[in-house]
């Protein structure tokens, strides 16, 4: 059976450098306003496309530039000049559903990977965007049963893109979820004027609500459920059905999440997808996975669509069920080599001997330890305050533009 | 007079200003942005002083941008 490809999102470097230690085997992210993460201030630009190539290739990871918004007319010149770039820079392919990207990225010869915001629900949508792309990502609605039925038929068909290899097939593994078919959403446009299909969604259905009697005007508050905000979706304890399908691409949503959520949730399928070629794809594991996936952001876990069962699951709260949360608390200043030590300036709260801490930067990725010992002027202490200059023991390398978080278990803080 | 202040690098080119007001707002084909028309660019800020007549629609502008880059300030 063929190797499946662990694909993870890269909003910024730090997740960038967190996608290829957790062990991706490909990187998606956006450039300038054309890519569904527009809002976020992260978003690469088009002068970043030499450096992200660089770093994936020296570690054979593929690179996949998304651009993926609905197109006007005043955004086609800017939209060839990103593939043209991309295409210059070596990118691998570009992730679009317009069909104006289609049509150009085969004109300069640069491989498509055709967006859920496609929705492709079957076999003859397949073959018709098969003249355009060499991969697709299935709508995230579809059931197990049906991914399989789609896989096998490429194989019979012998549907191929134009790189003359068979179609491949992409879908999510985890991540957030769309209350509406991905991308068919316009709730936000209504209250806010503010387009999820340009990347501008200000996410109205992670909110919670108060139904109110026309008549009577008596309002219901709708007991502890965010009727329109969906669980997250998590496929690592039926990951040896996913893969069985036939599938050759798994991606994981989060392109506006931190770089401790991308490290997490690529090492964990890492492991996963290995254990299952190796044989070792067990229920110890799988506990150990999800208990890791909870730490970081997530809006609790369903099964999502695949297994066919359920219609939607809602969340019960807010914002994030990690268990564990971050705060910052101060930033890297330098690095001892021969001593094999790291000195930060603690700029808030304090750290105590024994505490976790998280380190990232665009650099660094992400660096999770234990502090096992804390020097200020180079003396020993058992805890620093605000203010201090301290040093700690680390093995890897940090940089003045790392950042420090100190991580605690939710309930406490 | 008003001041109209556009911070132009975070915008997301969804039109919404031009369609608000198009006689001050357009879309560049060139990198796929609006431009304040007539306005000066001064590090990331965009900006322009104009009369009272023009207040209502650049408001609808401003309260129209998704990403809330566009302010109006009456002088
Ligand atoms: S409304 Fe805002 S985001 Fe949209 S084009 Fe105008 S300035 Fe840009």
């Amino acid at each position: 059976m063929n190797r499946v490809e662990l694909m993870s999102p890269a909003g910024s470097f730090e997740s960038l450098q967190a996608a290829i230690q957790g062990g991706a085997d490909a990187v998606y992210f956006g450039i300038e306003q054309l890519n569904m993460r527009a809002r976020s201030s992260n978003n690469f630009s088009i002068d970043d496309l030499a450096s992200i190539h660089e770093l994936c290739a020296n570690k054979k990871i593929k690179t996949y530039l998304t651009l993926n918004t609905i197109l006007y007319d005043h955004d086609i010149s800017l939209m060839k000049r990103i593939i043209n770039s991309a295409k210059d820079n070596h990118i691998d392919a570009i992730i679009a559903s317009d069909q104006s990207v289609l049509v150009y990225a085969k004109k300069i010869k640069i491989p498509v990977h055709l967006s859920t915001q496609a929705n492709i629900s079957n076999i003859e949508s397949v073959l018709f965007y098969s003249e355009y792309v060499d991969a697709i990502v299935l709508a995230r609605e579809l059931s197990l049963s049906q991914v399989t039925a789609i896989v096998k038929q490429i194989k019979k068909q012998n549907i191929k893109g134009p790189s003359g290899e068979l179609m491949k097939i992409e879908i999510f593994a985890h991540g957030a979820l769309c209350m509406a078919i991905s991308g068919k959403c316009y709730m936000s446009l209504h209250t806010n004027f503010a387009s999820a299909n340009r990347g501008a969604c200000i996410q109205n259905c992670r909110r919670s609500y108060i139904v109110k009697d026309k008549e009577e005007e008596i309002e219901f508050e709708i007991d502890n459920e965010y009727i329109m905000s969906s669980k997250d979706l998590c496929t690592i304890d039926f990951l040896d059905k996913i893969i069985s399908t036939g599938v050759n691409i798994l991606k994981i949503e989060g392109r506006g999440r931190s770089a401790d959520y991308v490290y997490t949730t690529t090492k964990c399928y890492r492991e996963a997808i290995d254990a299952y070629f190796k044989g070792s794809y067990n229920k110890e594991s799988i506990i150990s996975w999800k208990k890791q996936l909870e730490t970081v952001f997530n809006r609790g876990f369903w099964s999502g669509y695949y297994l066919g069962k359920k219609m939607g699951e809602w969340t019960d709260e807010y914002g994030s069920k990690a268990t564990l949360r971050k705060k910052y608390i101060g930033k890297g200043l330098k690095y001892y080599d021969k001593k094999k030590a790291a000195e930060f300036k603690l700029e808030a709260h304090q750290l105590i001997k024994g505490d976790s801490v998280l380190i990232t930067g665009p650099t660094t990725g992400v660096i999770s330890v234990q502090v096992e010992e804390l020097r200020v002027d180079n003396s020993p202490v058992l805890s620093v305050q605000k203010g201090n200059i301290f040093t700690m023991s680390l093995k890897e390398k940090i940089r003045p533009s790392d950042k420090l978080y100190k991580v605690e278990e939710k309930n406490i803080i | 007079m008003i001041r109209i202040i556009q911070q132009r690098k975070k915008c997301i080119g969804c039109n919404a200003c031009v369609e608000a007001f198009s006689s001050r707002w357009s879309m560049s084909r060139k990198d796929g942005k609006s431009v304040l028309i007539g306005g000066h660019k001064k590090k990331e800020i965009v900006s322009i002083i104009v009369g009272d007549d023009e207040y209502k629609e650049n408001v609808k502008a401003a309260t129209n941008c998704p990403v809330n880059i566009i302010k109006i300030i009456k002088l």
